[in-house]
């Protein structure tokens, strides 16, 4: 409990001291923030493995191991508290035993928020934005979103993995409400998961120059008896790295690791 | 008097310029992004020939008209195959209801993305250039050519660097695996590949492509194909999600976000059935 401290300080203290530091964050001639640039998920660990937001709430009970929210080494993390309905509840103890069909497994775009709670320090996103959209292009599965910054409405009719995203700027922060998703992805590798009734409002924060605040509440009333919040930094990456490209349909490297329980010697055969 | 007389020098200025420079040849001038300077290119582009089924041409087809050769140097339209290369592209030809990367949801590779039958989308702002192509959600992120190439990597989309030559966007493409295609028909290149690529606008909404493709393993020597993107300028029009779905036998199809299929309404049971197989 005491590193959960330290690291919610770690976080909110600095976020403070910038703040009042009254250090000038970059902006676009719009006068917003300027959130270019390629950005690494920093704490927050693993997907699935550390999920949760740095107040505990999603954290589970007693044996919450804090060390989670600062990654892997601090040794097995809690798994994340989800508060399911109950058949919900059944339908996630059915995945987390069939991890294997995992869509992100299957090349499948991750959805939100799992688009950007990728492991940490592995895959970046690279944000270009201009005054009418951010766009947001993750190197994981070559995910891309281009979020429209005039707070319209969602379409109709459209069913996606990564939802339909809308944006609109709240002071200094990007608010995006993201609906219309098509109830197919998981929520991380543990089977954690939602349906077409997931709604998602992220808030992404420019701290300072090279931290960018994130946070996300995802809603979904037939899985989830109250909201999940997450929250993480992602850190911005020096000039002289750029972001790679990831194939994973066209060079799949996963199956092999399946066993024939997994179904995996099927699959190989394909 | 004096008005025709300054009216006709005018009209002898006119024709002298016009005598320097053809005004069919005289540069569209684009817009500019908020520096002041970078020419602006945002916006939804898509071709709207049929050179994805074969840029050397090809006959008319059922539901397609006949297309001539995008490629515009050597004269003669084709691809200069050196022969042992030639006989991979017709194996790929004979082969190409099943062998087509494109057939199993791959991304597309360059110069191919760039005319496939899907919109594309350029995201711009001063110092930074990306294009988003919406077939099967491929991006590439153009980095200034002031750093060198990321190479001996065998990427699909490759890596590319770029400069400006005054409104002329000249990108730099190597790193790329020779299993992609350039279009339905078999053609290909190596890993050997370096593509020199020239995106001009020749008007508000024009946007000329034009890639020069150098590879000394599968061809005699370089060759150019050029083509032209047309603004979509549909009110609301936006890239959408394209990803694909695979069915019982392993096959994938792209399943539009617009299309029902790709729903699954709190049926956990479908879940288990759909796509997943």
């Amino acid at each position: 409990m005491k590193v959960l401290k330290e690291t919610l300080c770690a976080l909110l203290c600095i976020g403070s001291l910038n703040s009042l530091s009254a250090q000038a964050l970059p902006r676009l001639p719009d006068g917003h923030p300027d959130l270019q640039g390629l950005w690494l998920k920093s704490a927050g660990g693993f997907q699935g493995l550390f999920i949760g937001s740095l107040d505990g709430t999603n954290f589970a009970a007693g044996g919450g191991r804090a060390g989670g929210a600062r990654g892997a080494g601090r040794g097995p993390a809690a798994p994340p508290r989800y508060q399911y309905t109950p058949e919900a509840e059944a339908e996630r103890q059915d995945r987390l035993r069939r991890g294997y069909e995992d869509p992100e497994a299957r090349c499948h775009l991750p959805g939100v928020p799992r688009a950007l709670d990728q492991p940490g320090g592995l895959y970046p996103v690279q944000i270009i934005q201009d005054q009418k959209s951010v766009a947001l292009l993750h190197e994981a599965m070559h995910d891309v979103r281009i979020i429209p910054t005039d707070n319209s409405p969602h379409p109709r009719n459209y069913w996606a993995w990564d939802g339909d995203s809308r944006g609109r700027w709240d002071g200094d922060t990007l608010v995006v409400d993201v609906a219309n998703f098509n109830g197919r992805t998981w929520l991380d590798m543990a089977g954690n998961f939602v349906d077409e009734n997931e709604h998602v409002v992220e808030r992404f924060s420019l701290v300072d120059r090279d931290t960018i605040l994130y946070e996300a509440t995802v809603t979904d009333p037939t899985v989830f008896v109250t909201p999940v919040q997450m929250r993480f930094t992602l850190k911005r990456v020096p000039p002289e790295q750029q972001i790679l490209e990831y194939s994973c349909l066209e060079g799949e490297r996963s199956l092999q690791h399946y066993t024939d329980e997994d179904g995996g010697r099927k699959r190989r055969e394909k | 008097m004096r008005l025709l007389l300054a009216a006709g020098a005018a009209a002898m200025m006119v024709t002298a310029i016009a005598a320097q420079r053809p005004a069919q040849t005289r540069p569209f001038a684009p817009t500019r992004l908020w520096d002041g300077r970078t020419p602006d290119f945002r916006g939804i582009w898509q071709v709207r020939d049929t050179a994805y089924m074969n840029i050397e041409g090809h006959a008319a087809e059922k539901g397609v008209a006949a297309s001539k050769s995008i490629v515009v140097d050597p004269p003669d339209g084709k691809i200069p195959y050196k022969p042992d290369a030639l006989a991979t592209r017709q194996a790929n030809y004979r082969a190409r209801a099943t062998a087509d990367p494109s057939l199993k949801c791959y991304q597309a590779g360059v110069p191919r993305a760039t005319y496939v039958p899907a919109p594309l989308q350029i995201l711009q702002s001063p110092g930074n250039f990306a294009i988003v192509y919406q077939e099967n959600h491929a991006f590439r992120v153009f980095h200034p050519d002031t750093r060198a190439h990321f190479d001996n990597t065998d990427w699909w989309m490759g890596d590319t660097r770029y400069r400006w030559d005054a409104d002329t966007l000249v990108a730099d493409v190597v790193a790329q695996t020779d299993l992609a295609w350039l279009d339905q028909a078999g053609n290909f290149h190596s890993t050997e590949v370096h593509i020199v690529e020239r995106y001009r606008m020749t008007g508000a909404d024009t946007l000329e492509y034009e890639a020069r493709i150098e590879d000394p393993v599968a061809y005699t020597r370089p060759w150019t194909l050029r083509t032209v993107l047309y603004r979509v300028k549909q009110p609301g029009a936006r890239i959408i999600e394209d990803e694909c779905l695979e069915d019982a036998n392993g096959v994938r199809h792209h399943v539009s976000p617009y299309d029902p299929r790709n729903l699954l309404k709190s049926d956990y049971s479908r879940w288990k059935s759909a796509g997943q197989k």
